[in-house]
């Protein structure tokens, strides 16, 4: 028992010292510079693989070694390299830009891991002698595990000295504690910056290389951790590196001891334990209680160039011109794209429902899937089970959503910034996990073959079986659903629209701008913005329904921590805060993937390329665009300076 | 190498004119509202040209498997165009599933409406593949899917899906027999807690307890799917070794070659023989390397087979790619020439022709005789039972057959596949 214990206690740090390694960085990148690098899961993909270029002239013995010193200093230097030349344009912004950035570096380095090394899995070689196992308190044990917790708790202790009693550690330590505060007392700390990331980036190919050793390496290695490293980030507490050793261990140990004892919890213990913690501590285990600040401004779209009236024309010709698309069917182009309009307005309008909350309210959910996700399943589980009227299925998935985000909402809002969009973040892989094993939903499979009439008790019609003929065109199935979705998206947008405009719109922008206004002016901002996230996550489940309505099918992917930062990135792309500019980023975000997988399988290059590419020139979305180009149409100069982490921010509605 | 089949530019014109669309042709009223079967389906008749839509995940998890499978298919492709054996030719465009059921379905309606595909293949992943599944028969387009999910020709078979790929349950079938005779029959299961690892053990089970009545489940452990730590599991198999005769592993791709080279490195082999469903697959062997010496495998497919035309097949495979073929490779290969023979059977291109002929049909390919069976559409394939040992050369392992079942004994009774047709 006691062996038993010991084992799984080594099993525990083995995997919690990785964590450890990786956590730290990201920790205190976020501290110091406020930057949420969803990249940092690809730094540690790239440790290992520049790690196994150089093992393989070198041989598994002496080249192990060098690589463990070699491979985290190139990958240091391209951190380096990224904090110049992408991330400090960004700084004094929101870090929800960031997001959008580091999104985008997640797709361009990982195309890059399969451009320069092949797919699928390998095997790291390893020292001789580091494949021996040990016998520690009666039971076998790996000694390249042992080897791993020596030399990354020598690494984690390396580090903490390096914070504690150096001169660089103090100006690390006061930065990420109060930025402007370290500013004052004359240090530049912008310079220190880059040498922090390329540290952070290091650290992550140290814990790669290890754990390349330990498991294989793969392209897909970085997508996996990055998810818990962050909840360790955030439990341990932002930018505390105490914090991250603490968790990081925590969560290695904790994750082994249930796998063997609790094993239905295992996927799910850490999401619970962050839900749970931020709960009782929003600051995490060892964050500081006041963060210095938010991090910058929201860059929200602004009133364009166009008077009211043109953009209300403007607006009826376009949804004129919606409505015309299936019309062209057999004549100017192939049904498909009929199909891909669809799935763009489904996009759409998930995207506008989740600009609703984050572009209106500040609230970043990271976790909006969740309800898309809960709109498809009720949908099929509805249609399967209990009634085939769309009408039925659809209410019911609604319904459904909004209670789950009132759900949500009651517990996550009272925490806010980046804490909210972790916890939101946890839900939404509470349920992706759920749903992976449940009966009803089965499994990871997914529900299939749910087919839908058009009516309420049994009275209605079906898609498939009616035409409307117009002229020369017939409108049948999917022509017609087309219409279903226009009018859906149509629907939502004038709804929240209108909400907006009314006096509840206003209290929201108001909290948007400062909260803590709204608050001294007597209104409970807690209620408004549960209210808002609830409409919010009713519009997504709409749309999640509207999907699986059409194609039949609900599978857990739906909820996939990666769809809920595509609708993320294609609100940023769009313009946030203004409902329409959402529904052009699904367009654009769709219409770029659709043309650029037809020219070239690296696609995923070309389109993190953009996506970067507009974040640092392009940060209030293309609904900015002609605003941008008055200026340079008439001659004049640049309209806006370069930005700089002292700048409050250039953007909003003011 | 898939660029030079998506140079195609035309997908892309929008202004593409559909000239086989009927719709055009209809005249109606204004808004009537009438019944959808006056709508004409793309009028398919015995045109010479073959459209075929290849969605494999050529990005994400499974791209590696992905590409290989490309390879056989295009290989395939290419030979049918070269012989003079059949009057048409196949046409392709290549989609990247990204291995996701949506984006699936989204480039297979791409393909059959925008490209005008009568024939699908492609993907690997159970979800994947069964909503493209769904697509085929809605859509009334013959698919041939990579996925051995048990359900593709089971319980969400349909009319137009036709499985070359291996079933787990004939998998399941050699590795049942060959265990209880080999091994015993108190097994421990460790499975990956998603679709897959669930149907292997539901399928060895059902299939050890009919053989044996003394048959015992000594334990089961599960690791979610993309687990990358099994070190608590293998201590767990490894206190259990004392009772239990094997350990069935029921994990695929990076789950099992990760565990694999985690048990090798606790000795876990020497204590109880591991047992499991796809070590024989290139990518785990190369993942694992050399934590699969010694670790049994069912085998759905390896190279050195002398069935059929398998050997025409390797050389011809080494030709073109300068490597050798593995399952995924051979089954890409084989689903487009036993759909070929089908349409050359059928004397149409139609799919919907075409699916009724090759139902039954019999053909030589290269695990010799084979044929789409009537009952659920799936390819009568033998099956072996290997054992992965260290190599002459190099450091990836060689499997070495061990015993082999046939394609007939091996298939599930049609009355059990859950599959009416």
């Amino acid at each position: 028992m006691l062996g038993g214990l010991i084992q799984q206690l080594l099993d525990g740090l083995t995997i919690g010292v990785v964590y450890v390694l990786l956590a730290a960085g990201l920790s205190v990148i976020f501290g110091v510079m406020h930057v949420i690098n969803f990249a940092h899961g690809e730094l540690f993909a790239l440790g290992a693989y520049f790690a196994l270029a150089l093992i393989g002239p070198l041989g598994g013995g002496t080249g192990f070694f060098v690589a463990l010193l070699v491979a985290p200093l190139l990958v240091g230097v391209i951190g380096v390299l990224i904090e110049r030349f992408t991330v400090r344009p960004l700084y004094g912004r929101n870090p929800l830009y960031h997001i959008l950035l580091t999104f985008g570096l997640v797709l361009v380095i990982n195309d890059l891991i399969y451009v320069g090394w092949e797919p699928g899995s390998v095997s790291m070689p390893i020292p001789e002698f580091l494949r021996a196992t040990v016998d520690v308190l009666g039971a076998s044990y790996a000694l390249y595990n042992l080897f791993i917790i020596a030399f990354g708790g020598a690494m984690a202790f390396g580090v903490w000295a390096l914070l504690e009693y150096t001169k660089f550690g103090l100006i690390v330590r006061a930065g990420s504690q109060d930025r402007q505060m370290v500013r004052n007392l004359g240090i530049d700390i912008d310079r220190y910056y880059s040498l922090v990331f390329g540290m952070g980036a290091a650290l992550a190919a140290v814990a790669g290389i290890v754990l390349g050793g330990y498991q294989t390496v793969s392209p897909e290695m970085g997508t996996s951790i990055i998810i818990p490293a962050f909840v360790i980030v955030v439990l341990g507490g932002l930018g505390s590196f105490k914090g991250a050793v603490v968790a990081g261990l925590l969560v290695g140990i904790i994750q082994t001891v249930l796998r063997t004892h609790v094993p239905i919890l295992e996927g799910l213990v850490i999401f619970l334990l962050m839900i749970g913690i931020l709960l009782i501590r929003p600051q995490g285990l060892f964050g500081s209680e006041a963060h210095d600040d938010d991090g910058g401004e929201l860059l929200t779209g602004t009133g364009g160039v166009l008077d009211s009236q043109t953009r209300t024309r403007l607006a009826i010709a376009m949804v004129g011109l919606l409505a015309l698309v299936p019309l062209g069917v057999g004549t100017l182009y192939s049904p498909y794209v009929v199909s891909l309009v669809i799935e763009i307005l489904i996009w759409g309008l998930f995207a506008l429902s989740l600009d609703f909350v984050m572009g209106y309210t500040g609230l970043v959910s990271l976790g909006h899937a969740l309800f898309y996700g809960t709109g498809a399943y009720a949908v099929a589980i509805v249609l399967l089970n209990v009634s085939q009227s769309a009408f039925v299925a659809i209410a019911l998935a609604v319904l459904v959503s909004a209670g789950i985000a009132w759900f949500v909402g009651f517990l996550s809002i009272r925490v806010s910034g980046v804490y909210f969009a972790m916890i939101t973040l946890g839900f939404a892989e509470l349920f992706y996990n759920v749903v992976s094993r449940l009966e009803i939903t089965n499994g990871s499979d997914g529900l299939f073959g749910a087919s839908a009439y058009y009516g309420v008790a049994g009275v209605g019609v079906d898609l498939d079986s009616i035409a409307i003929f117009l002229g020369s065109v017939a409108l049948t199935g999917q022509m017609l659903f087309y219409y279903v979705a226009l009018a859906a998206l149509l629907g939502a947008f004038l709804l929240t629209r209108r909400m907006l405009q009314s006096p509840f719109g206003s209290v929201l922008k108001s909290i948007r701008e400062n909260e803590q206004r709204a608050t001294f002016l007597g209104y409970e901002t807690t209620v408004y913005k549960r209210r808002a996230f609830v409409v919010s996550g009713a519009l997504a489940g709409l749309a999640g329904g509207l999907f699986t309505l059409n194609t039949g099918y609900a599978t857990p992917s739906f909820a996939h921590w990666l769809h809920s930062g595509e609708v993320i990135v294609m609100v940023i792309l769009g313009g946030m805060g203004t409902l329409y500019g959402p529904i052009l980023g699904s367009f654009v975000f769709f219409g770029l993937e659709d043309v650029l997988t037809d020219f070239t399988a690296r696609w995923r290059l070309v389109l993190g390329t953009v996506f970067v590419l507009f974040v640092i020139f392009l940060p209030q979305g293309l609904v900015s665009l002609p605003s941008q180009l008055v200026p340079y149409l008439s001659g004049g100069s640049s309209p806006e300076t370069e930005p700089t982490p002292e700048d409050p921010g250039f953007g909003g509605d003011g | 190498m898939i660029s030079d089949s998506e140079s195609h530019g035309s997908r892309r014109q929008f202004i593409k004119a559909i000239s086989a669309g009927g719709a055009v042709g209809l005249t109606g009223l204004a808004g009537c509202i009438g019944d959808a079967d006056d709508v004409n389906d793309n009028g398919s008749g015995g045109s010479d040209t073959v459209q075929y839509g290849v969605i494999e995940p050529l990005s994400g998890s499974f791209s590696d498997l992905g590409e290989e499978r490309l390879q056989g298919t295009e290989l395939a492709i290419q030979q049918i165009n070269e012989s003079d054996e059949y009057d048409f030719e196949i046409d392709y465009e290549t989609y990247d599933s990204q291995s996701n059921a949506s984006t699936a379905t989204q480039k297979a309606t791409e393909a059959v409406q925008s490209e005008g595909a009568q024939y699908l293949t492609g993907c690997i992943s159970s979800s994947v593949a069964i909503a493209v599944n769904d697509f085929a028969r809605d859509n009334q387009v013959v698919y041939t899917p990579g996925a051995a999910a048990v359900s593709v020709t089971g319980e969400n078979c349909n009319d137009y899906v036709f499985r070359f790929e291996t079933s787990t349950a004939q998998i399941a079938e050699v590795m049942a027999q060959w265990t209880a005779d080999e091994l015993g029959d108190q097994i421990f299961y460790h499975i990956a807690d998603y679709a897959y690892g669930d149907s292997v053990k539901a399928e060895v089970e059902s299939r050890l307890s009919s053989i044996s009545d003394s048959y015992d489940e000594v334990g089961t452990t599960k690791s979610e799917f993309g687990s990358t730590d099994f070190e608590t599991f293998i201590s767990q198999i490894s206190s259990a070794s004392d009772e239990a005769d094997a350990v069935v592993v029921g994990m695929t791709g990076a789950d099992l070659a990760i565990f694999l080279s985690q048990a090798a490195r606790r000795g876990l082999g020497e204590e109880i023989p591991i047992v499991t469903t796809t070590a024989s697959f290139q990518p785990v062997l190369q993942g694992a390397a050399e934590g699969a010496y010694g670790v049994y495998s069912g085998v759905r497919y390896v190279p050195s087979l002398e069935t059929g035309d398998n050997q025409t097949f390797v050389e011809a495979y080494q030709d073109e790619y300068d490597a050798m073929p593995d399952n995924f490779s051979r089954v890409g290969y084989e689903s487009i020439r036993m759909v070929a023979r089908g349409i050359k059977e059928a004397g149409t291109t139609d799919p919907t022709a075409v699916k009724d002929t090759l139902a039954g049909l019999e053909q030589e390919t290269i695990f010799g005789s084979n044929r789409f069976r009537e009952c659920d559409h799936q390819a009568t394939n033998p099956v072996w039972m290997g054992e992965c040992v260290e190599p002459d050369s190099g450091e990836v392992a060689d499997v070495e057959l061990l015993t082999e079942l046939g394609g007939e004994e091996a298939a599930p009774d049609c009355e059990t596949t859950g599959c009416e047709l």
